[in-house]
């Protein structure tokens, strides 16, 4: 599993493209629901992106931070096993968003910390992390 | 050649650009450029526009130019070491301050950008980072990222060197053409 982080309109997107080719990709940005992915996996790399959209659908519903986290976390690992036991390539794109001013809205301060904590997860899971900015990659781990 | 430096606010990135483009400067020969695009505006623009010049130093040929930076490219010597200081002020005053639309602005930097590779003019571009914090939910605001990052996304890629500046210190990113691990 990859993890490409970077800000708004960084150029994720086309880094992705450009890297992996062919890809099949699960967006939250044309609706796609997170946990709908196993419907879509196939032998080429999976692209799941708008991680912020999906953590903000279920902010909504659940006030419990940690049990939020805990079951981000339970996603990540089910794209771990499928990889592990499949064969296939998970490639995840998530939204640098903590290092703006801090927001006044409760429920935003909520969707960035937790977007925070899953990137740190997803960084723990992931073979490699790439750093986009402004349509370059730095790779931070691997 | 073409420097692209950007950072966060007070990060350090004006003066490693002011220090790049004398260094480019003096291997080159030619005169050194300095293109301002903030407009004077109120008195802490003003102020903010002196301290720059003041900490800048003897040698430069200034010129201000908020929206047309081909207009002012043409009016560069070639050969010369032009510093354009900064992106961020200029894509603000095109969007809101001129006639001119986001994909006129990106015509125009990629423009720029091949008229200075043709007139052996070295390019040195500063710009602000302000695309990491929660995305606006006003579409004005995004809008202006979003093309703000467009044009980012467009220099770095035509960039011979990318550098970006946090406490005074340059990482970079792509140097001699080459992107950097």
């Amino acid at each position: 599993m990859q993890l490409f982080i970077g800000g708004t309109c960084a150029g994720k997107r086309g880094v992705v493209e450009q890297r992996f080719g062919s890809t099949c990709w699960h967006s939250a940005h044309s609706g796609c629901r997170l946990e709908a992915w196993p419907s879509v996996a196939e032998p080429l790399p999976l692209v799941l992106e708008g991680w912020e959209r999906w953590i903000a659908e279920r902010l909504v519903v659940e006030p419990d931070d940690d049990r939020l986290r805990h079951a981000m976390a339970n996603e990540l690992d089910k794209l771990c096993s499928w990889e592990a036991e499949q064969g296939g390539e998970a490639v995840l794109i998530m939204l640098e968003m903590g290092r703006g001013i801090v927001p006044l809205g409760a429920e935003k301060r909520r969707l960035r910390d937790l977007n925070g904590w899953l990137a740190q997860t997803a960084a723990q899971r992931c073979v490699q992390v790439w750093y986009v900015r402004n349509g370059l990659a730095k790779l931070l781990s691997h | 050649m073409i420097a692209f430096v950007s950072g966060g606010a007070r990060s350090g990135k004006s003066t490693f650009a002011e220090a790049l483009t004398r260094r480019w400067q003096d291997e080159r020969g030619g005169k050194r450029y300095y293109l301002a695009t903030a407009s004077r505006g109120d008195t802490e623009m003003q102020a903010r526009i002196s301290r720059h010049r003041r900490v800048r130093g003897e040698g430069w040929i200034t010129l201000e130019e908020p929206v047309d930076l081909c207009a002012a490219l043409d009016r560069v010597v070639p050969g010369s070491t032009l510093l354009l200081d900064c992106l961020t002020l200029w894509a603000s005053q095109l969007l809101y301050a001129s006639q001119l639309d986001e994909t006129q602005g990106t015509v125009m930097i990629a423009r720029m950008l091949a008229e200075a590779r043709q007139r052996d003019i070295a390019l040195v571009i500063v710009s602000n980072d302000i695309n990491e914090g929660m995305p606006s939910e006003d579409a004005g605001v995004w809008c202006y990222v979003a093309f703000l990052q467009r044009v980012h996304c467009l220099v770095a890629s035509e960039a011979d060197e990318v550098i970006q500046v946090m406490a005074g210190l340059p990482q970079v990113w792509k140097r001699h053409g080459e992107r950097q691990p």
